[in-house]
């Protein structure tokens, strides 16, 4: 201890900065500043970084970061392995594209039914399989993402097959019509702020532990009074809910959707970024989802070998971090 | 009326007979014991109650209602608890998440609660949290509420296993083995909070091979042999019959 400390006597015994850092994150006005400053970033960062690559990079990573919190519901908290996310993703996609074009839907209403088919199609999958466990389940998954990829393939009548369904129009929510990447870019923050909000209530209540429960021992969970095979279903089911929404988005942002977009390496993509960004934790899948696109965007370059790189990346945090870059330690292996 | 009653219990796995007719009472309020060798069927027979087999033979009455075959998480929402002789907390998660997982079957929100009334649900969850607090106070862990159950020494996982299972206030607790792999003053220790919660007014029914702690612990014991029920009586009766002692050492002949 040095000399000059002495005389503050016995009541500082912890060192003094953590100290000061906590009673500062429990002050109500810095942790209004620390939301709010970010958020403000956030709505601002159209007008600083204006050039429209960068921003539908960003836009992607929106739209991805949405598909994985969705995913992470799944795969972090319950612990099923899905391998079919791409098919409730592009459940949303089609939902949207053709009432768009053929029915003359709204995009609103076209965004909600997107997540409610998903849903729907989510809880359908969940019934057959809420009684199988582990590779099993992840094999059905896979086998319900192909199905649905060779449908959208093979039905030329309804989804226009290989060629897909080409030019979506603008969609106008309320009057505001979204044209410009940076009313995407303010779309996809609104949808990433709803998929935020939405899940952190459900993880914070009874129905996130009891996902929890059913992750880390599922005999156990069941004699905690937590209907197993129900919560598989309303887990599933509103993961891919989520899913929907992110494919709806797709939708209108590319204006067209095809069969490619929905294969299972997009499926693999997801889950590659759930698991570099951290399982289990509500917001470490974002991490997840910006080096993987960042990686991905900057070695374009070398098109194909770039999946190398993916590899490579997720080789390393599996060694050195095996619970991902913010994951809980239930993955610590 | 008695709180739990088995009435002719069997269960058959494919030719394998685990148990044969077992009939038993519980009386609410009593602590009673069951012991048995290896093998003669007492997790089963835990197993068959709390819903996680279904018995082939017979029935459980329990409250004046026939549970015989329930899903086991409706049978915990009846009001019967256990914990597991291998351990089974939440290893990943916080000590009070832990508890808090076992009030969930208390815990009245739904998932149009979770979106729609936040209000609500916030307050719902602010009881849950001091009525886990609470419990972990009666079981001396409130200090250590933040740390994952991994973490945990192996008598005070035990311990929180049992707290897992009472949060919920249940009529009748299973505890299948509980002082399997501890130390005597740790079961000293779970002696002492079995008798708190008799105070509390939970029924307690308990497996164990240790025969000190059943027999200080247990105000009524029933002894279980190759699947049938063998003897019942008091500690002192069962400490000093010859059948019971023969069952466990062997008969002088044997060797």
């Amino acid at each position: 201890m040095k000399p000059g400390t002495q005389k503050h006597g016995k009541q500082q015994t912890g060192t003094i900065i953590p100290m000061t850092f906590k009673t500062l994150a429990k002050n109500p006005v810095f942790k209004t500043a620390a939301f709010l400053l970010p958020a403000l970033g956030c709505v601002l960062l159209p007008h600083v970084m204006t050039d429209t690559y960068y921003l539908g990079i960003i836009n992607y990573m929106i739209l991805y970061a949405i598909l994985c919190m969705g995913l992470n519901l799944i795969l972090g908290y319950a612990g099923l392995l899905s391998l079919g996310h791409a098919a409730f993703y592009g459940l949303g996609g089609y939902t949207t594209a053709i009432l768009i074009t053929r029915c003359g839907f709204g995009f609103l209403s076209c965004l909600i039914l997107s997540g409610i088919i998903a849903l729907l199609f989510g809880i359908l999958l969940g019934l057959p399989t809420r009684k199988v466990r582990g590779d099993y389940f992840c094999l059905l998954t896979i086998a319900f993402g192909e199905i649905f990829r060779l449908v959208a393939q093979a039905w030329i009548g309804f989804t226009n097959g290989a060629m897909g369904i080409v030019g979506i129009p603008i969609p106008a929510i309320l009057g505001w019509s979204i044209r410009t990447e940076a009313d995407f870019y303010y779309l996809g923050l609104i949808l990433l702020a709803f998929t935020s909000i939405t899940l952190s209530l459900l993880v914070n209540s009874k129905f996130g532990r009891a996902f929890i429960a059913i992750r880390e021992d599922e005999l156990a969970a069941s004699v905690m009074g937590i209907n197993t095979a129900v919560y598989k279903i309303i887990v599933f089911g509103i993961g891919c809910f989520y899913a929907g929404l992110a494919g709806s988005y797709l939708a209108v942002y590319q204006t067209t959707v095809t069969p490619s977009n929905f294969r299972l390496e997009e499926s693999c993509l997801m889950i590659i970024m759930v698991i570099v960004g951290g399982m289990g934790s509500l917001f470490a899948p974002i991490a997840g989802v910006i080096i993987m696109t960042l990686a991905t965007e900057y070695f374009r370059g070398i098109s194909e070998y770039r999946m190398l790189i993916i590899g490579v990346i997720m080789v390393a945090v599996l060694l050195f971090r095996p619970q991902g870059i913010f994951g809980t330690s239930a993955f610590k292996g | 009326m008695s709180l739990l009653t088995a009435e002719t219990i069997g269960k058959k796995f494919g030719g394998v007979t685990a148990l044969k007719d077992v009939s038993l009472f519980v009386e609410t309020g009593e602590i009673v014991g069951m012991i048995g060798p290896n093998g003669s069927g007492k997790t089963t027979f835990i197993n068959n109650l709390s819903g996680l087999y279904a018995p082939t033979t017979g029935r459980f009455m329990f409250n004046g209602e026939d549970i015989t075959g329930l899903p086991a998480h409706v049978i915990t929402g009846k009001g019967i608890s256990r914990t597991f002789q291998n351990l089974r907390v939440f290893p990943n998660i916080s000590v009070l998440e832990n508890i808090l997982i076992g009030l969930h079957c208390k815990i009245d929100t739904s998932l149009w609660d979770v979106y729609a009334r936040v209000l609500k649900t916030r307050k719902v969850e602010k009881q849950a949290r001091e009525k886990a607090m609470a419990v972990l106070e009666l079981a001396d862990l409130s200090g250590r509420h933040d740390t994952l159950a991994k973490n945990l020494p192996y008598g005070k996982q035990r311990l929180l296993e049992i707290c897992r299972a009472i949060v919920s206030d249940p009529y009748l607790l299973l505890l299948d083995e509980p002082c399997a792999g501890m130390n005597p003053v740790e079961m000293d220790d779970l002696a002492g909070f079995i008798r708190i919660l008799q105070k509390k007014g939970i029924t307690v029914f308990v497996i164990e091979h240790n025969m000190r702690f059943i027999m200080s612990v247990a105000e009524r014991i029933i002894v279980l042999a190759n699947g049938a029920k063998f003897q019942e009586g008091t500690p002192v009766e069962i400490q000093k019959d010859k059948k019971v002692q023969a069952i466990y050492l062997g008969e002088e002949g044997d060797l």
